[in-house]
């Protein structure tokens, strides 16, 4: 992994240089200050975390670096140099690329053809495609992030983590275009990997510091510190400091981040309180088998929060969905509440009090241009209509009755959905569930996924409330402690088969190690 | 009981509509024919011919008509197309009458069937003379009106049965043949295949070997004729074509074939047809004069309009007519390459003499 | 990987299950193509006419026009646009040949100039679609409409009420003419369709054609310009129809405002048979020829084996609807986002 060093040219410019320096950056949009004059050091072969909460400016200050964004005030210096960059393309031809957050491959071409994409150099020649070179030139991009995927393979065939892979040595591309060791941007890689493609990814980062920087976002503040190696923090449009990775705790970044102290551990709610005498479990699946898993048994009682985790590939998504009767299964009987619930199809499960927080919020969650009304009441309708007729009356009084005991941030009810952030979007989702106030078991596929630490919160402390309450809920979490902080039990599912079932009373934790051992 | 309840409503719905149209019926026929007697000075009345498309040479040629007939009583025709768009011709119609209509008289061509009734409204409304020709609601009756004069159409079945007479006799009275419907669900397409089925029944030797629509279009016709000629061969010795284009598509396929032997015949006389049958690769087609029918329409307002003619004196039988056609074959082509009217086709006490009879 | 333990073996095994990465046709892409030789199969059973080699002959030849324009519209829907210009587009090059080569109308006799005359004719009609589209942020769907009215309006004005007829020897050859059993207008949509194939898989055009539909924000982020490639599409589709235009007028002999009628919609049709998907990014020429065989298999087969001209439009409509149905059987699973 050497050879990638040696061939790089030395730089013209006086070593001190930074890699890349941003002085006093400031962009406003119509009624918010995004950046209020950010600066900020990448140093040569160095992993920089970013960290910040949502609103921070995190995503406009990346936008800027690689010209998306026109900044109102400020200067970005490369290697010593003042640019400006007005496009994606300015930024590339400077050395800085970026990974986005959304993934952005086009699914239907080839991995190669992504690779090289806008940049195809020798592969095309007057406007034709040479596929051997072309070929060549990805397998070259490939082979320097030591990644094993056939360069011809169509992209959406690929697995997330192999896209992933494809997007790095889409963005190595730059190299291409400057002598220099280029400055590398990823926003958020980790927020859909499991953990093992994560450790594979910062495997990839650790080898990218070898002869580039890297910028490196993310929300989960541990990884921040495991991977980089400082970390610089911003709040409210301003860089409020930067600390050595080594150097710092969770905590610490945490408080950096929200201006306070705040509290860190927003799983571990008092969960024992709410105890009372064993019932009957309130759901009960025996032996149910589908393309992707086998005799999975599961028991929930009212009240509950059973986590099931596993790593990419053990089937406990599908298992989700199964119990929402959105994925087909061949063998196994599921009862909720003494009755057999019918598994054919979603209208079944939601008429028997099944609710479903789907992974993909954007895509599967919510209809994005519809009002926040529209949206909560979109699953009950009679929550808001009599007969076919909807009544905007009986609709909007119930909507703002949740928004309120939500707390959902919106202007209104007849908001579009997408205009909200992240946290709000996953509470107008889920309170669909709790309009008709009938739901008694509700499966909550990554329901914080991509959600920044505030937003993360608030939505635990809804979860508890809704367990207090007596609903039932089955978690699959976005990480092991998310998991083991939320659930009051957790399954371990591995090859399609619940394996191993752990205890995670309050005060009786199991460590994420303990996890693990079982989950491999 | 539902049931019951919803009988009765539509019941009341019926009677309803009932009372309601022999309302206007009788409140129409109570105005009296009196009303529609002209008195106007010649040189005041105002000829108006209205067809869709002037790129159209049938069109054409019937607004060429129209000019010929203002020219003999010595005023000149406005010419009005409206491109196929039934709401222009409403507009057009409708700042038609707004104007002065007193002596108006207008022969037009409705666009489609349910395009005639308003026309007829706003002429009787206006008082304007009003002669209509080929499309108008089968319950619509001109006898129901004062100054809607006259109604002409042509006979789709005997145009069927004429051209399916001459195929007959060109390939001597016996052999096989193939039809090429127009759009299925069209009174024309129906009309002039039920004549061709008549003509059938006349000649027993004569035998339909396929039957297919071709819509009326040129492309469609070349299409399907290679198609039946793939499957019957040598057994097709002619061909049937519910109207021109189809048989030029016809023709085409037979060209492209290289099939010289096969009798093709069309309907509406269009000129790439006259010129076909010049040469003779097309063996007849039928014409409904379309200068004729621009002056007669004219000619009927304008004797009314000066009073040479009570609009209480048109027979019931001349009010909605079947007009006569002409079937043209490689004799008498020469006559219609570029047809003319004569002032006596015209005159006042000439006027129905193409008459074959009223529509049934 | 640089670390190999217990866990990354376990993550072999997990993704050695899952589907192998897709290289070029594939099971999913089967379906239009069996239906074809299903159809094609049943009509030779039924009809002894169907399965003669004039026949085949004979729906190859019937094929050329619909593949020409569908090899136009096929880029077009690979973009996730659409295009509705092809009956205007059509109509204004089949007058604008007829009046160029010589004709009954006026003395011009400008032979194969002619024809690329309307062909440009064609491309820059298609051009002004896309320039709409890109520079007025029109939808296509409009755009396009909007073309196609100017194009038969340009006809109507070049038409001028007398009909042109075509004596040009060479453009009523191609339609007459054969070379190994097929028109030479066959052999021009086989062109058509090798150089629309070779175009989708060889040049930077059919590839950012292909990536638009399939996500047009990332070639944005990747620092592709669009707008141009967008145009540079409509264009070539224009080109197709006025070629498509011209084998009408070779093929009637005459050049008719009406030359395009109903093309786009089967056109279309054809395309989303064959598995070219109104969603863009999805099929390609080789999917829309098979589609138009199809379509125009099925067309000759009910003539051939003796459907009642009443029965036709209802059957053929089954017919195509089962088709696609089959078609998408294999991909139904993947509507169902899993991950």
């Amino acid at each position: 992994m050497t050879t990638n060093l040696s061939r790089r040219p030395e730089p013209r410019v006086p070593a001190s240089a930074p890699a890349l320096e941003v002085r006093g950056l400031v962009k406003h949009y119509p009624g918010v200050k995004a950046l209020d004059g950010v600066d900020l050091v990448v140093r040569r072969n160095e992993v920089l975390g970013l960290a910040g909460e949502n609103g921070a400016g995190k995503s406009t200050l990346l936008k800027a670096l690689v010209g998306l964004v026109r900044p109102d005030a400020g200067e970005i210096w490369v290697r010593g140099e003042k640019v400006r960059l007005g496009s994606i393309t300015d930024a590339a031809n400077h050395g800085i690329g970026m990974v986005f957050q959304e993934q952005s491959l086009v699914p239907n071409l080839t991995a190669a053809e992504n690779i090289v994409l806008g940049s195809e150099g020798p592969g095309v020649r007057h406007g034709i495609y040479r596929w051997n070179t072309l070929r060549r030139l990805a397998q070259e991009q490939l082979d320097k992030i030591g990644s094993h995927i056939d360069p011809l393979a169509r992209t959406d065939s690929l697995t997330f983590a192999d896209r992933q892979m494809v997007e790095i040595a889409k963005v190595l591309r730059i190299e291409e275009r400057t002598s220099h060791p280029p400055v590398i941007i990823l926003d958020e890689p980790t927020s859909v990997l499991e953990s093992k493609e994560i450790e594979t990814l910062f495997t990839q980062v650790r080898r990218l510091r070898e002869f580039a920087s890297v910028v490196f976002v993310s929300h989960r503040l541990d990884e921040v510190l495991d991977v980089c190696d400082r970390v610089a923090v911003l709040r409210g449009g301003r860089s409020v400091g930067e600390v050595p990775a080594a150097e710092a705790a969770p905590a610490e970044l945490h408080r950096m981040m929200i201006g306070s102290t705040g509290s860190d551990d927003h799983y571990h709610g008092a969960a024992a309180e709410r105890r009372d005498e064993p019932r009957r479990p309130r759901l009960v699946v025996r032996g149910l088998s589908g393309r992707s898993f086998r005799d999975v048994d599961l028991d929930v009682h009212a009240g509950e929060i059973v986590g099931i985790v596993g790593v990419h590939g053990s089937g406990r998504e599908d298992v989700c969905r199964a119990l929402f009767g959105a994925e087909p299964t061949t063998a196994g009987d599921v009862v909720l509440d003494g009755e057999k619930l019918d598994l054919s199809g979603t209208r079944a499960a939601c008429a028997a009090g099944v609710g479903y927080v789907p992974a993909e919020r954007k895509t599967e969650g919510m209809v994005g241009p519809m009002s926040v009304a529209d949206n909560m009441t979109l699953t009950k309708q009679k929550s808001r209509c009599t007969g076919p007729v909807v009544r905007p009356g009986k609709q909007a009084k119930l909507v703002d009755g949740w928004i309120e005991r939500l707390s959902i941030r919106t202007p209104d009810r007849g908001t579009a959905i997408q205009r909200l952030s992240g946290g709000n979007q996953q509470k107008v989702v889920l309170a669909r569930w709790l309009v008709a106030g009938d739901v008694r078991l509700l499966l909550l596929d990554h329901p914080t996924r991509g959600l920044d630490v505030g937003a993360r919160s608030e939505v635990y402390r809804l979860l508890r409330e809704l367990a207090n309450q007596g609903v039932a809920m089955v978690l699959l979490a976005d990480s092991l402690e998310e998991a083991i902080g939320m659930s009051d039990r957790i399954v371990v599912m591995s090859d399609g088969r619940a394996t191993t079932e752990v205890a995670a009373p309050t005060g009786d934790k199991p460590t994420p190690l303990d996890l693990v051992k079982e989950m491999v | 009981m539902k049931f019951t309840s919803r009988h009765t409503a539509a019941a009341i719905g019926v009677t309803l509509a009932a009372a309601t149209l022999t309302g206007c019926t009788e409140e129409v026929g109570g105005g009296g024919p009196a009303a529609a007697a002209g008195a106007c000075d010649p040189a005041d009345v105002t000829l108006v011919g209205q067809v869709r498309n002037e790129s159209n040479p049938y069109e054409a040629a019937w607004l060429d008509g129209g000019d010929t007939f203002a020219e003999q009583v010595g005023l000149t025709q406005q010419r009005l197309t409206y491109d196929g768009d039934s709401t222009r011709q409403q507009e057009q119609i409708s700042q038609l009458l707004a104007g002065d209509t007193e002596c108006l008289v207008m022969n037009v061509l409705p666009n489609g069937d349910s395009d005639t009734p308003p026309i007829v409204e706003g002429a009787e409304e206006a008082g304007a003379y009003l002669v209509t020709q080929w499309n108008k609601p089968a319950d619509l009756n001109v006898t129901d009106y004062d100054y809607w004069l006259s109604h002409i159409t042509y006979d789709g079945v005997e145009s069927g049965r004429q051209i399916g007479d001459a195929l007959a006799e060109a390939i001597g009275g016996s052999g096989g043949v193939i039809a090429l419907q127009g759009v299925l669900d069209t009174g024309a397409a129906k009309d002039r295949f039920a004549g061709f089925e008549e003509s059938l029944a006349a000649n027993p030797d004569v035998e339909l070997l396929d039957d297919q629509t071709a819509n009326f279009s040129r492309a469609e016709a070349l299409e399907v004729t290679k198609t039946l000629l793939t499957k019957h061969g040598e057994d097709i010795e002619g061909i049937w074509a519910a109207n021109d284009d189809m048989a030029l598509g016809a023709l085409e396929a037979l060209q492209q074939a290289g099939r010289t032997d096969v009798a093709v015949v069309g309907i509406d006389a269009v000129p790439d047809a006259l010129t076909a049958i010049e040469e003779g690769s097309m063996t007849a087609t039928v014409s409904s004069d379309g200068p004729w029918q621009g002056g007669i329409g004219l000619a009927i307002g304008y004797c009314v309009a000066t009073g040479e003619l009570a609009a209480g004196d048109i027979a019931d039988e001349d009010r909605a007519w079947f007009a006569e056609q002409f079937l043209i074959d490689q004799d008498n082509v020469a006559d219609f390459v570029s047809p003319e009217t004569t002032e006596s086709d015209f005159a006042c006490d000439n006027l129905f003499s193409r008459s074959q009879g009223a529509m049934s | 990987m640089t670390v190999t333990s217990p866990a990354d073996a376990d993550l072999e095994v997990v993704h050695a299950r899952r589907p192998r990465p897709r290289r070029g046709v594939s099971l999913r892409d089967a379906g239009p193509p069996v239906a074809l030789v299903v159809v094609f199969g049943v009509f030779a059973a039924l009809s002894p006419g169907f399965r003669t080699l004039s026949n085949v002959q004979n729906v190859l030849d019937a094929a050329a026009v619909l593949t020409v324009v569908t090899c136009g519209i096929t880029f077009v829907l690979m973009m996730g646009s659409i295009d509705l210009s092809a009956p205007g587009i059509m109509g204004a090059s089949a007058i604008a040949v007829a009046l160029l080569v010589a004709n009954n109308r006026n003395d011009n006799d400008f032979g194969l100039l002619g024809v690329v005359v309307a062909v440009l004719l064609g491309a820059g009609l298609g051009c002004l679609s896309g320039l709409a589209l890109v520079t007025l942020k029109v939808p296509s769907f409009m755009t396009t409409l909007g073309i196609s009215a100017v194009g038969l309006g340009v006809a109507t004005l070049m038409f001028a009420g007398v009909q042109p007829n075509v004596s040009d020897r060479m453009l009523e050859g191609l339609a007459v003419e054969r070379f190994l059993g097929l028109a030479h207008l066959t052999w021009i949509a086989f062109a058509c369709v090798l150089v629309g194939w070779l175009v989708q898989r060889y040049s930077r055009l059919g590839r950012y054609a292909f990536a638009i539909g399939g996500a047009e924000e990332v070639l944005a982020l990747s620092g592709v310009r669009v707008a141009p490639y967008k145009v540079a599409v409509f264009t070539m589709a224009g080109a197709f129809y006025g070629l498509a235009g011209v084998m009408v007028t070779s093929q009637l002999g005459a050049g008719l405002v009406q030359a395009g009628k109903g093309y786009d919609f089967s056109a279309i049709a054809a395309a989303v048979v064959g598995g070219t998907l109104l969603i863009g990014g999805r099929g390609g020429i080789l999917h829309s020829a098979v589609g138009v065989l199809l379509v125009t298999v099925l067309t000759n087969g009910l003539v051939q084996i003796g459907v009642s001209p009443y029965w036709q439009g209802g059957v053929q409509g089954l017919i195509v609807v089962a088709a696609v149905a089959a078609a998408v059987i294999p991909q139904r699973r993947r509507n169902q986002v899993t991950k």
